[in-house]
């Protein structure tokens, strides 16, 4: 420093001069450190991309119709099945016994390993299993005939084989192809009887259920007012009767149109033949879906893509949730999310509002903003735990004992349902509220606040009309944050209202409408429990990738939405600011 | 406190302020101010005459700003703040206990060293202070909007878009956009920190202007650490050292003729 200080301009020497220009070392210029904070984002950035182009591949590919392989073993069994997929294994000695020297000398080459070959080959109801593996050994024979069918059920999972016959109408007919006029649109008029025969159980005799179930807890409610000796009650149980004994006579009309329709669709089968020869009928009602797997055109292919991503999109679950759709679950998601958001974004914002602007700052705000950034590391499930004992048990006992006593012991609100989960989610995302309200209330500048002070407006005024709208940018930031992390929160739902498969929405036309008592479907659940609870974990595991591309879709499409309100305010509040 | 320091910083204050006529708007009593510990203003005391324009130097730090905030109260905003001495608006003391802060703020407009526009148009921006205070009619707001921007010079460059934002003007533009808002609600006082140090020569000349001819409608306090600016436009100059009052009175004299040594040093550039 001191030398520095005395060399003047004149006296400097070229060395001096030298010196004070040599290359700043590598280190104090941060170099490697630049490498290393640049590594973490890549290695980062890769492994979230390499995750969402797993989950986007898998789940783009899944409905894809597969090809379906007739494979003849040496011992003569047949098998036909989609090939699911292949492994490297290491057979055991005895079989190692059995088999020709030129194979056993291939293994041998292999250092003992071989491989097999998974194949899809449905027809539970006749073999017992789904899935069959087949060590490439063992084949004698392996061809694709063109006359193979694939066919989707609504129940027993898919059926592999080809038509025998079919009975339209009762009438037993050869069927050329799966072309054939009479065959198609009498699979149509089954298929059509079959939609109006659910549609009448589950709308109109489930509109007749609604009141003679709201007329018995009439009846109970006036038991409980007056006593079941009363004058009332007996009115009461006269008026219940005569109009229960309508209702009856109104689902015995629906009940003989239901039984009509079933009959008619009994009359029209199909009865397919499966390679090994074992032969099956099912009603044409029943049948989904159906392609010649091996001589399918690129059209053909595409329609049965796409049919399969509307079942997907827009129908019931049906087989334990593996297959079927699963609208009830992105319905029950995204009611859910937006509850949430509704009760989360008042509450987290009044709560930052009073910290920030009203409360004395001090050791006591100090200890609350601590506790609120805690409550960000407590476990969900804490949560779920909590939800579920105070919300459900606690807080809704209390309403079921005071609105709801002619329903006891049934629980209306005093069990899990969709508006419990959403207040235990909104506890959860809280703390993120909170903190981004924070900040973006610390953020607005003190020149507004005092402008609007000095105009004569009150605290309270100067936060409605400067401070909020000014910070509110900030706060949706924190809203959207909550909503991605409570739309892909699934443990703590799991105690306080998601259900594996929910009967009814929770809006329908019944009134209320919208019956936040409900229990609800959640994708994220839906995954969890198609991947590990279902009877069938390797037909599940595609459907668990095309369900994680739906649920994160579904977020990415919420946020975007969030996403652009907010830029819109941004645009409003934050011009050009001198 | 120590009084000796006290009667002594008063004592040493020249007074020969230039009369309105109309009598002291607001009379600063005694006033002395403290940051926690740290006094920042010692015994000042200050009469402010009716209608004319007194601009308050000084060298940064020497309690001009605080003076100026005290008197609508902006400095309750401060954490650790204490308070001794009055300030009376019209004899009534704006420090009692039963003063009404608001009611006094909108009797009083002030405008700041940055312009500070609302985000929101032009026109909600001018009636703020009329919204604030529960008017709604319409002709009302529309009319104290025009009176206000033409009393600011600014009508005839907004008058066409009155409902854009008010983010878009230019520094100028805002400024003079802040100035009518503080007169849109017609205050005795108008008090302005340091108005033109964020704004170009050519801004600046329109706000003095403007600050000329709003003389006489309002009693107007002005902060400025230019001493041009306080001599074109004041009537009263008060210069302020280390929080005490040093001088106070007849523009020209402050600046021509100036009583106090310490004023002779400041105004000739000598210190400052």
């Amino acid at each position: 420093m001191g030398v520095i200080a005395e060399t003047t301009q004149e006296n400097r020497t070229p060395a001096a001069v030298g010196a004070a220009i040599r290359r700043t070392d590598m280190r104090a210029r941060g170099e490697p450190a630049l490498w290393v904070l640049g590594g973490a984002l890549a290695l980062g950035i890769a492994m979230i991309a390499g995750f969402l182009a797993l989950v986007a591949w898998n789940g783009i590919l899944t409905f894809i119709p597969k090809p379906i392989d007739v494979v003849t073993q040496a011992d003569g069994t047949v098998t036909a099945g989609e090939p699911f997929r292949e492994e490297l294994f290491r057979p055991d000695a005895e079989v190692l016994e059995a088999l020709t020297p030129e194979w056993r000398a291939r293994i041998a080459a292999a250092d003992g390993y071989t491989s097999r070959t998974l194949y899809r080959t449905g027809n539970f109801d006749l073999y017992g299993e789904d899935f069959r593996w087949i060590p490439d050994f063992t084949v004698t024979k392996r061809e694709r005939p063109a006359n193979v069918l694939f066919i989707e059920r609504l129940e027993w999972g898919p059926f592999v084989g080809s038509i025998k016959s079919a009975t339209i109408d009762g009438a037993e007919r050869q069927i050329a192809s799966l072309d054939d006029p009479a065959f198609v649109a009498a699979h149509r008029m089954s298929r059509q009887r079959w939609a109006q025969a659910n549609d009448i159980e589950k709308d109109e005799i489930g509109a007749i259920n609604h009141k003679l179930e709201a007329a018995r807890l009439d009846l109970r409610g006036v038991e409980l007012d007056s006593g079941r000796d009363s004058t009332d009650y007996r009115q009461a149980q006269a008026r219940v009767e005569a109009d229960a004994a309508v209702q009856r006579g109104n689902y015995d009309k629906l009940a003989v149109q239901v039984e009509d329709l079933r009959r008619l669709n009994a009359a029209n089968t199909v009865t397919f033949v499966a390679v090994g020869g074992e032969e099956k009928t099912e009603e044409m009602a029943h049948l989904v879906r159906f392609y010649p797997a091996n001589d399918l055109s690129f059209g053909g292919k595409i329609a049965v893509y796409f049919s399969r991503w509307a079942e997907f999109l827009g129908d019931e679950p049906r087989e334990a949730n593996t297959e079927g759709g699963v609208l009830p679950a992105i319905f029950g998601t995204a009611a859910m999310t937006l509850l949430m958001v509704i009760a989360v974004a008042p509450f987290g914002v009044m709560t930052a509002l009073y910290l920030r602007e009203y409360a004395k700052q001090g050791r006591l705000v100090s200890i609350v903003r601590i506790s609120v950034n805690n409550l960000a590391g407590v476990p969900s499930i804490v949560y779920g735990v909590f939800g579920l004992g105070f919300f459900a048990y606690t807080l809704g006992g209390s309403i079921d004992a005071l609105f709801y006593p002619e329903r006891l012991p049934n629980p209306t609100f005093g069990t899990g349902g969709l508006l419990w989960s959403a207040l235990t989610l909104a506890l959860l995302t809280v703390p993120v509220v909170i903190v981004a309200t924070e900040e973006a209330l610390a953020a607005v500048p003190r020149s507004m606040r005092e402008g609007s002070l000095a105009c004569g407006a009150s605290k309270w005024q100067t936060i409605r009309n400067i401070v909020l709208p000014r910070a509110m940018p900030g706060i949706m930031t924190g809203i959207i944050l909550a909503m991605a992390r409570g739309a892909g929160e699934v443990a703590p739902l799991m105690l306080v209202g998601v259900v594996k498969l929910a009967p009814e929405l929770p809006v329908d036309g019944l009134f209320p409408f919208v019956h936040l008592e409900r229990s609800f479907m959640h994708l994220g659940f839906h995954i969890y429990d198609v991947g590990f609870q279902s009877r069938n974990a390797e037909a599940g595991k595609p459907m668990v990738f095309v369900t994680t591309m739906l649920l994160i879709s579904l977020i990415f499409v919420m946020n975007v939405v969030a996403i652009v309100i907010r830029n819109r305010l941004r645009r409003k509040f934050a011009g050009s600011q001198f | 406190m120590n009084m000796d320091i006290a009667t002594s910083a008063r004592e040493d204050t020249v007074y020969h302020v230039k009369r309105g006529g109309a009598g002291a708007v607001l009379d600063i009593e005694n006033l002395s101010l403290w940051y926690g510990q740290a006094q920042a203003l010692h015994n000042v005391t200050m009469p402010m005459e009716k209608g004319l324009v007194t601009a308050l130097i000084g060298p940064s730090g020497c309690g001009k700003s605080t003076l100026l905030r005290c008197i609508n109260r902006m400095n309750d905003l401060v954490d650790g703040l204490s308070i001794a001495g009055s300030i009376k608006l019209h004899g009534e003391d704006i420090y009692a206990r039963d003063a009404d802060v608001i009611a006094l703020r909108k009797r009083m407009g002030m405008v700041f060293q940055k312009p500070n526009p609302f985000p929101m148009s032009i026109f909600q921006n001018v009636v703020y202070p009329l919204k604030v205070d529960g008017v709604r009619d319409k002709t009302v707001l529309e009319e104290t909007c025009e009176r206000a921007l033409r009393s600011a010079a600014l009508w005839n460059e907004v008058k066409d878009r009155l409902d854009q934002s008010a983010l878009g003007l230019s520094g100028g533009q805002q400024q003079r956009l802040c100035i009518a808002r503080a007169v849109a609600a017609d205050p005795e006082v108008l008090l302005m920190d340091e108005p033109c140090s964020a704004l170009d020569p050519i801004a600046t000349a329109k706000i003095e202007d403007l600050i000329s001819e709003l003389t006489g409608h309002y009693t107007i306090i002005i902060v400025t650490h230019n001493m041009q600016q306080a001599a074109r436009v004041s009537d009263n100059t008060a210069f302020m050292y280390l929080g005490r009052l040093v001088e106070y009175g007849d523009t020209e004299v402050v600046f021509q003729t100036p009583k106090s040594g310490k004023t002779q040093d400041y105004v000739t550039g000598r210190f400052g």
